[in-house]
């Protein structure tokens, strides 16, 4: 009879595996550092160039900066459009994308081509297409968008050149991110079963999408609010061409006339903006259902 | 009126006729099993009893209200489905509770409720586990439980044992007709599994293209099916294509040989007929052995040659070839089949009472390639 003794076996095998893990986890430590460099390099020449007045280390340019009234403006206001386009885009394309996955299967094409167009369309096309609209009267467009088009056109409901239009247009530039990562995590659950399940249950759409639906694909609306709001931080050419003193203009009219003064606001709104994502991700940590998100890393980990 | 009634439902989808002016009536308390292939409509009549989709005409009534309209959320039903679809980001238990929190019960009716839902389905441990920390067979348990949480008056099960291994397919579907007796819940299975079917049943459907093919009791499908689908599909058979000599006698010819059948009063002469013999009602002797069995007239005898000897735990299933056409099938009890080796020659024998026959039209014979197509 023969056995077979683990003994002999095992610790060969488990001494293979030891190796592979070994090397796989060099090769996973020299990429990290490889893009960490990549990341890291650009903004410490940054960080170096704003500190540096040409000779010497000089810390006055932070004080100076934000002592300048036009920066905590300029910056109050990025935040402040930047977070009404991120608010904007997650409660339009976020039940839209559902509803399109639930009920409307087939315009799911168009869906995709419409959320590419901005994509494909430069700023200045934009800007230029939203000023035409807005700011010369047509009879096509007012019949067409049953007259919202002329009531924003006039006071007292005037968009033109104002916050609001530029806070649409943010809605746009950032739709193919949004629509993309809301439409694969909706597709990543069982979407249709899901709400039939929940349906049968006794819920309506409403509750079925906020209490079944939305906590499934947080993770993905997360991460389009947060493109959202890093593309509209940084929008330079949109708010340009509307004649809006945003903070990107601030720093390019600064950057005209002191060089060492922008790269030191740079960094600054790269610290910023890095806050205001942390902090998205801690409240989203902070959730009741944090177990399980918890335990869903787990097991990817594991893998 | 009966509990649940179809009146003539019909969909269509496009130019597809998915369900085909189907009349129903399911009585309180009753498990109604809808059986048949892929596409017969089926999970599409369930999906219209529970709100899922919406009849293209026809009414749907509940006890006496027509609800033929009324969105899902609204309609008294509790549904399983194939894939479980469990909210993975609730517990267990908030999976139970769902419903009821829905209806605004009180949390301590809700936390009893659950409690004693988790119990019923055997799983009081797993109230805290998340769906992905079970397995399937206990999603699927705790899938029942929430549906039965919102005290539905009928309990609709699409193919709920599909995903699962076959041990557990078994245990878990006598748990369900278990609880279902139980509580005395109406309930309305779909599966394309006829053993599942016959093991669950009050009733079963026997659907084929749009339309009812036979209801009845699991017996009576299994044992006297009135149509050639029905008999096909559910069961494996042995099948004989022939002609009625004599339907007051009960003679058939098949090839060139005369068959005993049992008198068919209602049929005529010269019909085309498909005779069917169960496996396990055909007997097998050896071909030196049965000179004196053959003599006896009233039973039909044929020769061959057995060419496969399986064994399948309860009883040993012989492949007999008679010629190069037809190869027949025998089961004999595991005692019996000890004499009996491959290559063999033996004498196939059953009884008149033994053939059940069908009349056979053209639609019939499409209807029997699409079962045997499907049994494959």
């Amino acid at each position: 009879m023969s056995t077979i003794h683990p003994a002999n076996t095992i610790p060969s095998l488990q001494g293979g595996e030891r190796q592979t893990r070994r090397f796989s986890f060099g090769l996973d430590k020299i990429s990290l550092l490889l893009v960490t460099l990549y990341l890291i390099i650009p903004l410490a020449a940054t960080l170096a160039f704003g500190l540096s007045n040409g000779k010497a280390l000089d810390f006055s340019t932070y004080p100076h900066i934000l002592a300048d009234p036009d920066f905590t403006q300029t910056l109050v206001l990025s935040l402040e459009l930047s977070l009404a386009a991120t608010v904007l885009t997650i409660l339009l394309v976020t039940p839209t994308a559902y509803w399109v996955q639930l009920r409307l299967p087939q315009v799911r094409p168009l869906m995709d081509f419409l959320a590419l167009v901005p994509f494909a369309v430069p700023a200045i096309i934009m800007a230029l297409g939203l000023a035409e609209v807005y700011g010369t009267p047509n009879t096509l467009i007012s019949v067409l968008s049953f007259g919202l088009v002329p009531l924003l056109s006039n006071p007292p409901f005037n968009i033109l050149n104002t916050a609001p239009l530029l806070v649409c247009a943010y809605v746009i530039i950032s739709l193919p991110f949004v629509y993309r990562s809301i439409d694969n995590s909706l597709r990543a659950i069982n979407t249709k079963v899901l709400t039939e399940a929940a349906y049968s249950l006794g819920s309506g759409w409403w509750r079925t999408f906020l209490t079944i639906i939305l906590p499934n694909i947080l993770p993905g609306v997360i991460s389009a609010a947060l493109l959202t709001f890093s593309t509209a931080m940084g929008e330079f050419t949109l708010a340009s061409l509307f004649s809006i003193y945003t903070f990107p203009i601030y720093l390019n009219v600064t950057g005209q006339n002191d060089a060492h003064k922008a790269a030191s606001l740079a960094i600054l709104s790269f610290i910023l903006t890095l806050i205001c994502v942390l902090g998205i991700i801690f409240l989203v940590r902070l959730r009741p259902n944090r177990a399980q998100n918890e335990d869903k890393l787990d097991i990817v980990a594991a893998k | 009126m009966a509990f649940l009634e179809l009146e003539g439902i019909s969909k269509y989808f496009g130019k597809t006729t998915a369900v085909d002016h189907i009349t129903l009536s399911v009585e309180e308390g009753e498990f109604l099993t809808l059986l048949g292939p892929s596409g017969c409509g089926k999970t599409t009549i369930l999906r219209m009893i529970a709100g899922f989709e919406t009849p293209s005409s026809g009414n749907i009534l509940l006890d006496g209200d027509d609800i033929t309209l009324r969105p899902a959320s609204k309609r008294p039903m509790g549904m399983v489905f194939q894939s479980y679809a469990l909210f993975p980001h609730l517990t267990a238990a908030q999976n139970i509770a769902f419903g009821m929190s829905i209806k605004r019960q009180p949390k301590d009716v809700i936390h009893q409720r659950c409690a004693e839902l988790l119990e019923l389905v055997g799983l009081s441990d797993k109230g805290h586990s998340y769906p992905h920390q079970l397995s399937g067979g206990q999603q699927q348990r705790i899938a029942l439980a929430r549906a039965l949480a919102v005290q539905p008056k009928v309990l609709l099960l699409d193919e709920p044992l599909s995903a699962l291994d076959a041990k557990v397919r078994v245990s878990l579907r006598n748990e369900i007709r278990h609880i279902q007796q139980q509580l005395k819940m109406t309930a309305i299975y779909v599966t394309h599994d006829q053993e599942e079917a016959l093991a669950i049943s009050d009733r079963i459907a026997v659907m084929a293209k749009g339309q009812i093919e036979q209801l009845d009791h699991p017996e009576e499908i299994y044992s006297n099916p009135r149509t050639v689908f029905a008999a096909t599909f559910v069961g494996s058979s042995n099948q004989f294509k022939g002609v009625l000599t004599s339907a007051t006698e009960g003679l058939c010819r098949v090839d060139d040989q005369v068959f005993h059948v049992s008198p068919l009063p209602h049929m005529h002469d010269g019909e085309r007929v498909l005779i069917l013999v169960r496996p396990e009602e055909m007997s097998l002797q050896d071909t030196n052995e049965a000179v004196n069995a053959v003599a006896e007239t009233d039973s039909n005898h044929i020769s061959g040659v057995i060419e496969l000897r399986t064994f399948l735990g309860p009883f040993t299933r012989f492949h007999v070839r008679v010629n190069e056409t037809t190869l027949l099938t025998a089961d004999l009890p595991n005692q019996q089949a000890r004499d009996f080796y491959v290559a063999q020659p033996v004498v196939l024998s059953f009884t008149p009472d033994a053939c059940q026959v069908l009349p056979l039209d053209a639609a019939d014979l499409e209807l029997e390639r699409l079962a045997a197509a499907e049994r494959v």
